[in-house]
């Protein structure tokens, strides 16, 4: 194997990493403002990726809408839903010190929607194929594929978008201080339902930016949602919660450790690489590497 | 289970499903295999109470253990290691059991020594990933993802699984009974109360809690142990799949966390719902078990135990 390895193989590893590293990065943005204020691991949010790649995949199929077109009509709807997710169902559990309820709310929405899926849509795995998906700018002699440098784009816009959100809007600020000290945000006036349901809707609605994304670069199965969570997590971990740009990191590094894993060993070891990465990271810098202060967390 | 009545009815309910057998065809009954999956639930269920509803340590691992018990009972009895008869022999069990003991000690001190709550949830999932693929990756030491296959000519009947399968959760119903009515139990407590307070109380906190996850993941390797010998047919796709940690913190929230009956109430619970959903709707059973969890938990957050609580102070 070693014989093959050129220069341009290896930056072509590292191209392929980054890009699709950043789909990790957006769905662990979600999962670090969830974390932020609800102190929990939202672990539907894989799911919720996929189902918004079928939205997509409908709108598609059904209208004819260009995929990145449609995100037009589904973040906004995904916004809806975190909104009305959280109103309906985290709303009593997220008051409770028992952290648990919300979690195991959280995994049984994840059962719920995987089924729904699969009933609506069947297991098969389906992709979307448009014109420009298998065109590819070669600068160099290295491939990058439109989509994925679309999903590229997609993910720093996104990030800059939540980034301004957090640091320039009233509630934004609001949302930051909850995930700093819910008491005293609560002391100052702030209501905790309100922080919640929109780190909610965001952490949604960023999940439709990466459902997008996804449909684009990869085919995907109901069944995939979970692996993808669990990928957000450990980018998470790794990038340190609580830091939005250090979530984007993360799932950049996840996603680059994968790629040269899964060309280094054989495919099966790059899970358990990911996973030992993660341990290693939890166990001797568990604030995450691209955060300086240490919080409590 | 204070009071003398609750210890007498117990016995009445144990002594009638140990009967079961003599009243239903076994190997032909759905009711029979519903009760056998119940109790490999209700010992698994309970390992993780003890880990999770009295220490408040959140395992995520418990995967690896259940595989882990499952593996070694079919690779002791494929080389033949011990030497004794394997089907549903005493030495290959204990040792199953053992297996996973270690695991939990060599994993369980790092991971509990510098991780709390989530982090050590994920992490514990991390390490029952990374055994996962190293079963699969195991070449034919563990026979790769295609697995292992058992001789199954030996099965004769559904009955020593039945008993088997009884016997391990009352075992452990009765091992985590005593242990949390020792002092022990009240370590633990004290941890999940509040960590500093109790080792300032003069716990040890590390000790009891590796104590506690090695505990739980001895009798998961049990459960995994009688699992191989009723599947005889060993992959990582069936005994390390996510649902074997899943299911036990379900039952276990869904009954009542911390409280003896609760990991009994929510495994037959959630089995029986399960096994009901797929004999009735099959089209959309797994929907309704995330339905289930989700109305469960939404409404009745202290799980099914807290109902009556709820209607006793009401009253």
């Amino acid at each position: 194997m070693w014989e093959y390895i050129t220069f341009g193989l290896i930056v072509q590893l590292f191209v392929n990493g980054i890009l699709f590293g950043t789909m990790y990065g957006i769905a662990a943005i979600g999962l670090s403002l969830v974390f932020g204020t609800m102190r929990i691991i939202f672990l539907a949010q894989g799911t919720m990726i996929i189902f918004m790649a079928y939205i997509c995949y409908w709108i598609f199929t059904l209208m004819g809408i260009d995929p990145y077109l449609s995100l037009v009509i589904i973040v906004p709807l995904s916004l809806l839903l975190g909104i009305g997710l959280y109103h309906i169902l985290f709303r009593e559990a997220a008051g409770l010190e028992d952290k648990n309820i919300s979690l195991l709310i959280a995994v049984g929405l994840m059962f719920l929607m995987e089924n729904l899926i699969t009933v609506i849509w069947t297991a098969n795995p389906r992709f979307i194929e448009t014109s420009y998906t298998s065109f590819a700018f070669r600068p160099m002699g290295i491939n990058i594929s439109v989509t994925r440098l679309n999903g590229l784009i997609m993910a720093l816009l996104s990030t800059a978008g939540v980034l301004l959100f957090l640091k320039k809007t009233m509630i934004g600020m609001a949302v930051r201080a909850a995930s700093e000290d819910m008491i005293s945000a609560t002391l100052v006036g702030i209501s905790p339902h309100r922080v919640n349901a929109v780190a909610f809707a965001i952490g949604i609605g960023l999940a439709g930016v990466a459902g997008v994304g996804l449909a684009t670069i990869y085919p995907f199965d109901p069944y995939y949602g979970f692996i993808f969570a669990l990928k957000a997590i450990i980018s998470l971990a790794i990038g340190g919660i609580g830091s939005v740009v250090g979530a984007l990191l993360g799932g950049i590094l996840l996603g680059l450790i994968e790629s040269l894993a899964s060309f280094f060993f054989s495919g099966g070891w790059s899970d358990a690489i990911s996973f030992a990465v993660f341990l290693i990271v939890l166990m001797f810098k568990p604030e995450g590497l691209f955060v300086r202060s240490i919080n409590k967390a | 289970m204070e009071d003398k009545r609750s210890i007498l009815i117990s016995v009445l309910v144990v002594i009638a499903f140990a009967c079961v057998p003599f009243v239903l065809d076994v190997d032909k009954s759905y009711f029979v295999f519903f009760l056998f999956l119940s109790f490999c639930y209700v010992t698994i269920t309970q390992a993780w109470n003890l880990v999770g509803g009295y220490t408040g340590q959140i395992s995520l691992g418990q995967h690896a253990f259940f595989g882990l018990g499952a593996y070694t009972t079919a690779i002791i009895w494929l080389r033949d290691i011990t030497k004794t008869g394997y089907f549903f022999d005493p030495v290959t069990m204990i040792l199953s059991g053992l297996v996973p003991v270690v695991l939990a000690i060599i994993v369980g001190i790092p991971l509990l020594h510098r991780l709390k709550g989530d982090y050590f949830a994920i992490g514990t999932l991390g390490v029952g990933e990374i055994i996962k693929v190293l079963f699969v990756k195991g070449g034919s030491f563990t026979g790769a993802s295609d697995g292992l296959h058992l001789p199954s000519t030996v099965f004769e009947s559904m009955k020593p699984y039945y008993w088997t399968g009884l016997f391990l959760a009352i075992f452990s119903t009765v091992v985590v009974y005593f242990l949390i009515r020792s002092r022990i139990g009240l370590a633990l407590r004290a941890i999940r109360e509040d960590e500093t307070s109790a080792a300032s109380h003069g716990v040890h906190v590390l000790k009891y809690k590796v104590f506690a996850f090695a505990v739980g993941a001895f009798l998961t390797g049990l459960a995994g142990s009688l699992y191989a010998y009723y599947l005889f047919h060993i992959n990582p796709d069936a005994v390390l799949k996510l649902n074997w940690t899943l299911y036990p913190v379900l039952m276990c929230v869904i009954g009542g966390t911390g409280r003896i009956m609760g990991p009994v109430i929510g495994a037959f619970f959630m089995n029986g719902v399960f096994f009901l959903t797929d004999i009735y709707f099959v089209e959309i059973n797994p929907i309704m078990a995330g339905l289930l969890i989700i109305i469960v938990m939404r409404f009745m957050p202290g799980g099914l135990i807290g109902l009556k609580d709820m209607i006793m102070s009401r009253k």
